[in-house]
């Protein structure tokens, strides 16, 4: 039940995704990526990937302008 | 009752709306373009011309060229940019943003990474604008409004567009992704 | 290919040693969060600015008030949905998510009928057919021009619009891709000549009605508009079994 983080701040976009996609292929099940972005296509990009997968997501705002995704990989 | 929790600020101005509504809405858009000025939207066609009024701001002169010597070209070098329908139209886009941004309490100056942003955002600037005006336009002109408008040239400009994506993302993944 | 992409990505990261961390801070970290500003209300005032710009640019001329808030509405719009036309030809290719290139589909198909409409009550009225100035010519210049094109969108993260976009949202990297956007341009422009010469020039310009007539090109749009929605559909739950 670990918790890694994913520090996207500054990243354009689709690197946030792809960093993730790779992340989570590292994590165990029952980890959570916090994956911190500041660009909005990632807020849309990234969760979408995530619900896809079935991961259970949340989006936290951290800040104008700024987010972190909760991403628990549940299976 | 605080407006961050309202739930028409919510839908309205804060939570992202989904890509298919952007695609009726910046249709029902087109149609404005198409039915209260005769033509389509467009991006690029006044970038060469900024380019060439700050040239003249500094005394060069580029009236001798063959794209400012036709008839539509030297009329937009007489233009200033408040006169200018197209330039106005996308200091519009950038204040549209703006005031999006700033209804959702969004906005963030966001400083350049590093060098390799530096690279990918010359690189990539200089790629579009050359591409942009021997093919005339980019992915608005070219690509939506000339489909759009039942052209040819729309549906080649995307073809050959999707192999660049592809050779870029390529590019992407080796020399500007760490 | 794009699992030779990903795969690529996979190795590029797996070179550089690794950032994994365990988080000392508590999950989901609700606490001590620095307040978020509030920006509605420079927002507001930026409505009324717009807004009073708007009338000005209306008395120099009702069309620039047109081009203005067709402009803003553009602008909110893409800002509002993350509509990116970019992500819509990349992200195929990398992430293999095509809800983008999707969304791009209806929108080209609903643009598509409104505009066969306009132009097809104008051309009955024996009146000029609006939108002919996006009928361009298909040349070599046309398949070099979208090809450099496609390559610098996705390395500067965005393509015109997008750009403008990114700017009115404050990132410095557009920025700057904007002043190099218009350095290439106004570079393009000096070869203009050369390039109308050899290829531009020789170039049909292809109107789809011409050739199918009015029912014919709409019903052909259509269809291979289609046919690009359910390949894109397919591609992307391909990615998805793997």
């Amino acid at each position: 039940m670990a918790e890694f983080e994913l520090d996207c701040l500054g990243e354009a976009c689709p690197i946030p995704l792809v960093k993730t996609e790779k992340k989570m292929q590292e994590l165990d099940v029952g980890d959570t990526l916090i994956v911190m972005i500041d660009h909005s296509c990632a807020l849309k990009n990234v969760p979408e990937w995530a619900r896809k997968n079935n991961y259970d997501v949340e989006v936290e705002e951290v800040g104008e302008s700024e987010w972190e995704i909760f991403i628990d990989k549940t299976a | 009752m605080k407006l961050s929790s309202n739930k028409y600020y919510q839908t309205w101005f804060k939570n992202p709306w989904t890509y298919v509504t952007g695609a009726i809405l910046l249709s029902i858009f087109q149609l404005v373009t198409i039915a209260t000025t005769d033509g389509a939207w467009g991006v690029t066609g006044p970038f060469a011309v900024w380019g060439a009024w700050v040239v003249q701001a500094f005394g060069g002169s580029v009236d001798h060229w063959y794209f400012f010597s036709t008839e539509s070209g030297r009329a937009a070098l007489d233009r200033t940019f408040l006169t200018d329908p197209a330039s106005v139209r996308n200091l519009g886009v950038i204040i549209g943003a703006l005031l999006a941004t700033l209804l959702a309490s969004q906005f963030k100056f966001k400083k350049i990474k590093n060098l390799r942003q530096v690279g990918a955002a010359v690189f990539g600037g200089l790629l579009m604008g050359y591409g942009s005006r021997i093919a005339f336009g980019c992915n608005i002109g070219a690509l939506y409004s000339g489909i759009s408008n039942l052209s040819v040239s729309g549906w080649v400009f995307a073809l050959f567009m999707f192999a660049g994506a592809f050779v870029g993302s390529k590019l992407l993944v080796k020399y500007f992704m760490q | 290919m794009a699992e030779e992409a990903v795969k690529k990505i996979v190795d590029e990261t797996e070179a550089t040693p690794s950032s994994r961390r365990s988080s000392s801070r508590s999950s989901r970290r609700s606490t001590a969060r620095k307040p978020k500003k509030d920006q509605t209300l420079q927002g507001l005032i930026l409505l009324v600015l717009v807004i009073a710009f708007g009338i000005y640019l209306a008395t120099i001329s009702a069309t620039i008030g047109i081009f203005w808030l067709t402009g803003i509405a553009f602008g909110f719009i893409l800002r509002r949905t993350n509509f990116c036309f970019t992500a819509s030809m990349r992200d195929p290719i990398m992430t293999g998510s095509t809800s983008l290139t999707r969304a791009v589909l209806i929108a080209l198909a609903i643009t598509s009928i409104g505009f066969v409409a306009v132009q097809y009550g104008a051309s009955i009225k024996g009146l000029p057919v609006p939108g002919m100035g996006f009928v361009v010519p298909v040349s070599f210049a046309t398949v070099a021009g979208a090809f450099l094109f496609g390559i610098g969108m996705v390395l500067a993260g965005g393509c015109a619009s997008g750009t403008l976009m990114r700017i009115g949202e404050g990132f410095g990297m557009q920025m700057l891709s904007i002043v190099f956007f218009v350095i290439g341009s106004f570079w393009a422009a000096r070869d203009m000549g050369w390039w109308t010469l050899n290829f531009i020039s020789n170039g049909p310009r292809l109107h789809l009605p011409e050739i199918f007539g009015w029912t014919g090109a709409i019903t052909v749009q259509l269809v291979f508009i289609a046919v690009l929605y359910i390949l894109a559909d397919r591609w992307e739950n391909r990615n998805q079994e793997l």
